[in-house]
């Protein structure tokens, strides 16, 4: 189903209006920057893969079927631009030191600092094909036909892959005794 | 040992994907099994903790240095990819003192503006899309030391800010520009031939400032395109020069 509103501002960037991609680009910045830092682990990596999905994003706009949502596009291209940085990097790099909430004071900066510190590392544990559906799924609110939409595979997949990267996930955390 | 289609429903549950003769199901797993319950319960934690992770905040200056690099790749027959590459230029042979020719790049991006020698007017074909304006000259700083020496200038025209480089090093040199902290984002490079060109020309964008590493004699135009929510019409912008990881120069030039 279209969503008449991101159709008209495609529509708009189309025609080089900036005040149009102003709008897309503050409706996802901060989404697709969080899906591509919990996915890479790292902040300037997280930044630099934002940047290249909306530079790709506006540069292909011709390419945008509109019988999809653009959310949908726009995420199949941040995760597909996530994954190619991760290969990229062939190792990844240490999470970094000093992730902690930016509008909490500062002890409970600390304790969720802590705490996001550890869910990022047992993601980082998964292998991307269930990170990125955990990533979807938990950071990117999507259900299991959008997240099957933005990668292309079956919702079965999608309930599969996610049942295990659960299962994972909660061994690990529970043997660091995060809960 | 819990059966699978209990783990199924238990996720699905989580997920908000059950219906409702698979809730009646799962209630009656429950209400029969101690076991389902705390796997369920587990679960449960373990999607509140994704659930209530800490969101992330972008960089300031992230939307900044994008709508730069999308202004700048507006027109038709401009790639963004050529806005990642060292442009080469074509005329080659030109005195090294007579300033920057920048050509084959911006011949590609508008080839319909702009002269060889007039930088300016290529600034302003590729910011505005329209005849250009003269360029401002604003600042410049000479160095000269530790086998580096050389001179930038920054100009002002529509919009965007062009640090011009002129530098004769020894050694590998790294040149650093603090781009973000004076509210710009980057727009490009473009390499001049000075007929004795410069060895392992490389740059990079990384946290909000720009690095170029190269050694030799050389000269290169960059673009900084001022970001949409920056700073006033005035701005410092950091400039560091190394040779081996050691500082040779460090100045301000103000636009």
């Amino acid at each position: 189903m279209v969503n008449s509103r991101e159709y008209a501002l495609v529509e708009r960037c189309k025609k080089g209006d900036r005040q149009a991609l102003e709008e897309l680009l503050g409706q996802y910045e901060r989404p697709i920057y969080n899906a591509a830092y919990r996915i890479l682990g790292n902040r300037d990596d997280a930044a630099d893969t934002t940047q290249v999905v909306f530079l790709k994003a506006f540069e292909h706009l011709d390419r945008y079927n509109p019988k999809y949502k653009f959310f949908s596009w726009i995420y199949r291209i941040a995760i597909n631009e996530s994954i190619n940085q991760l290969n990229r990097s062939k190792k990844q790099r240490p999470l970094d030191e000093n992730q902690v909430a930016a509008t909490r004071g500062p002890d409970a900066a600390v304790e969720a600092g802590d705490l996001s510190r550890e869910i990022q590392e047992g993601l980082m544990d998964l292998n991307e094909h269930y990170r990125t559906v955990v990533v979807l799924r938990h950071f990117s609110d999507c259900s299991y036909r959008q997240i099957s939409e933005i990668l292309q595979i079956p919702e079965k997949t999608v309930k599969s892959r996610l049942y295990s990267a659960r299962q994972l996930m909660k061994d690990k955390l529970q043997a660091r005794g995060v809960y | 040992m819990i059966e699978e289609r209990t783990l199924q429903l238990i996720n699905a549950d989580l997920d908000g994907e059950l219906g409702q003769a698979e809730k009646d199901e799962l209630e009656a797993i429950l209400e029969s099994s101690a076991e389902a319950r705390l796997m369920k319960a587990e679960f449960q934690k373990l999607a509140n903790l994704l659930d209530n992770a800490p969101e992330q905040t972008p960089p300031l200056d992230l939307s900044a240095r994008i709508l730069g690099q999308v202004a700048l790749s507006s027109k038709p027959s401009f790639t963004l990819t050529n806005l990642f590459s060292s442009f080469q230029p074509a005329t080659a042979g030109l005195a090294f003192a007579a300033g920057l020719l920048l050509t084959v790049g911006f011949y590609e991006i508008s080839p319909r503006y702009g002269s060889a020698s007039d930088t300016t007017s290529m600034v302003g074909t590729m910011v505005a899309g329209q005849q250009s304006q003269r360029a401002e000259s604003k600042d410049r700083l000479s160095f000269e030391g530790s086998g580096v020496s050389g001179n930038v200038s920054v100009q002002k025209s529509q919009g965007m800010l062009v640090l011009n480089f002129e530098l004769d090093s020894d050694q590998k040199t790294e040149i650093e520009v603090s781009l973000s902290e004076a509210g710009l984002s980057f727009g490009g490079i473009a390499h001049v031939s000075t007929g004795d060109e410069a060895a392992d020309e490389s740059y990079k964008i990384s946290g909000g400032t720009l690095r170029v590493v190269n050694q030799g004699r050389q000269a290169f135009s960059v673009f900084l395109p001022y970001a949409a929510n920056g700073k006033g019409s005035s701005r410092d912008i950091g400039i560091e020069i190394s040779t081996e990881g050691a500082q040779v120069f460090s100045g301000n030039l103000r636009s």
